[in-house]
């Protein structure tokens, strides 16, 4: 106990000691960690919404206007032993006839003399199947059933969708791993200058009989305070930001981030992490 | 305790040392003098294992040059206190934790550091010291401190590298009677000097002449 809480000192000690050079770290820290942090949450929404859009997504099935009954009602099983399906729902054309009549204002009768609209399924897949791969594969099946005249999607808009949703996760990814790279290159080299810049006490640790273990910790104990310190400037400052936001701006924009107490914990472990891999990455090259 | 058989170390062209043989018992007082570059300083490094001969072999107790692994080298220096030239002490920490720091290394208990810091700097005449910083003592005083500091582990065996060279000649005297007292306590101890004036003053140690790297006499 005697021994860790020496480490635990001597880690503090450093973190005073080299105040220009971890005060930058802290810095560099912070800020990676705000933009990670915003990044984050715009991605997390983004990514939300997309999937919420995408959750509307339905595919209509246009059977031949010559189906009987019986065979409508043989397709319909069809769907339902399909196990990619959600939920099916049958459109006759009386049924088809009444929604135009309700979304258009006019009776499709008064103007044909007669219904043109066929039966129809409406269907929407399961959660894991509702993209474009899975839509594409469903409605490729029906589409080769004699009975069905035309499937029919929103497709460009899922293209669309999908295409945006891809360039979100790898603009985050990439931010992601450039500002984490950044970070740990930055405390890597903050806790190498300490280093250097504490020989003698390296040194005399060695004469003294310190094991590499033993000096390397008040090093590690640093870097990963710097972690700890910079991301709770970072969690002030986006719970700072989030306030403002959801308080002050919600007349101007309609948008409202909400984030549990997880997200800032998970900032601050995070952080503490980055502090971490830096430190081992300087000390490393010292303690062979 | 300490034998070095047919040991060569040498840096490149540098001078080192050259078929040494010798062996140190428990609480024996050696001199090893010679002008610069003789290799007194190697003979040291080569027994806190700093250096490694290139040829033959040193044992200090049960640790052998020719089998040690690294990682048990801090354990061989737990049981070898060293003091230098220029004290080697860490200027932003006070007395008291520049001789604790030995004691931390080795995981030895708060209250038991504390008996030992303050029972050392007693004997070396620093118990009103203890809060002081390096910059604001005496060259004699630091060297006392750096004596502290490698005697609080108890070692074996105290190696001093000129531990006078930043000394005048009356603390120089000062130094080398606390050396003899610790060495009478049983500490065997090894000092490296050309500072010929130390040597009469402890009648019974051995002198080691060293030249270019041999040992040329022992008396």
């Amino acid at each position: 106990m005697t021994v860790f809480w020496f480490l635990i000192k001597e880690g503090f000690r450093g973190l005073a000691r080299s105040n220009y050079s971890s005060a930058f770290s802290i810095i560099i820290i912070t800020l990676s960690i705000v933009l990670l942090g915003f990044g984050y949450v715009a991605a997390r929404d983004t990514l939300f919404l997309v999937d919420h859009v995408r959750a509307q997504f339905d595919v209509d099935i246009f059977l031949h206007s010559s189906a009987t009954p019986g065979e409508i009602d043989a397709f319909g099983k069809m769907l339902a032993e399909m196990n990619k399906i959600q939920s099916i729902t049958y459109i006759s054309p009386d049924s088809a006839a009444e929604r135009f009549k309700q979304e258009f204002g006019e009776d499709i009768f008064d103007i044909l003399d007669y219904n043109p609209l066929p039966p129809s399924f409406t269907i929407r897949l399961k959660s894991e199947f509702r993209n474009l791969a899975g839509i594409e594969e469903i409605s490729g099946i029906v589409s080769g059933i004699s009975l069905v005249d035309e499937a029919k999607y929103r497709k460009n808009f899922l293209i669309l969708l999908e295409k945006y949703q891809r360039y979100t996760l790898a603009t985050v990814f990439t931010v992601f791993a450039f500002l984490t790279l950044v970070s740990v290159l930055l405390i890597s080299n903050s806790i190498k200058m300490t280093i250097v810049a504490r020989r003698d006490v390296i040194s005399t640790m060695k004469l003294v009989g310190a094991t590499n273990n033993f000096i390397r910790a008040p090093f590690l104990i640093e870097g990963t305070l710097q972690g700890f310190i910079g991301a709770m400037f970072a969690s002030i400052f986006i719970a700072l930001v989030f306030y403002f936001l959801n308080n002050y701006l919600q007349t101007i924009i309609s948008y409202r981030a909400i984030v549990s107490y997880r997200f800032y914990a998970g900032i601050i472990l995070f952080g503490g992490a980055l502090g971490l891999t830096g430190s081992t990455r300087a000390i490393r090259k010292f303690l062979k | 305790m300490i034998s070095f058989i047919n040991v060569d170390c040498t840096f490149g062209k540098k001078a080192g040392i050259k078929n040494v043989n010798f062996t140190i018992n428990s609480g024996e007082f050696v001199f090893l003098t010679g002008p610069s570059g003789a290799g007194k300083s190697t003979i040291l490094r080569l027994i806190y294992m700093d250096l490694f001969p290139e040829k033959g072999k040193v044992s200090i107790r049960n640790f052998d040059s020719s089998t040690i692994r690294s990682h048990e080298i801090p354990f061989l220096r737990r049981r070898v206190g060293m003091i230098f030239q220029d004290f080697n002490l860490l200027q932003d920490r006070d007395v008291y934790e520049n001789v604790a720091l030995s004691l931390y290394v080795s995981h030895y208990k708060t209250r038991e550091i504390k008996n030992r810091v303050y029972e050392v700097l007693n004997q070396v005449g620093l118990g009103h010291r203890v809060h002081f910083y390096p910059s604001e003592l005496s060259g004699g005083e630091q060297q006392r401190v750096a004596v502290a500091r490698a005697i609080v582990k108890e070692p074996v065996v105290l190696l001093a590298d000129e531990p006078t060279g930043n000394l005048d000649p009356r603390v120089s005297l000062e130094l080398i009677n606390l050396l003899n007292k610790i060495n009478q306590r049983g500490t065997a101890i090894i000092v490296a000097t050309h500072n010929y004036a130390l040597i009469p003053r402890i009648p019974n140690a051995r002198l080691f002449q060293m030249e270019e790297g041999e040992v040329t006499k022992i008396t």
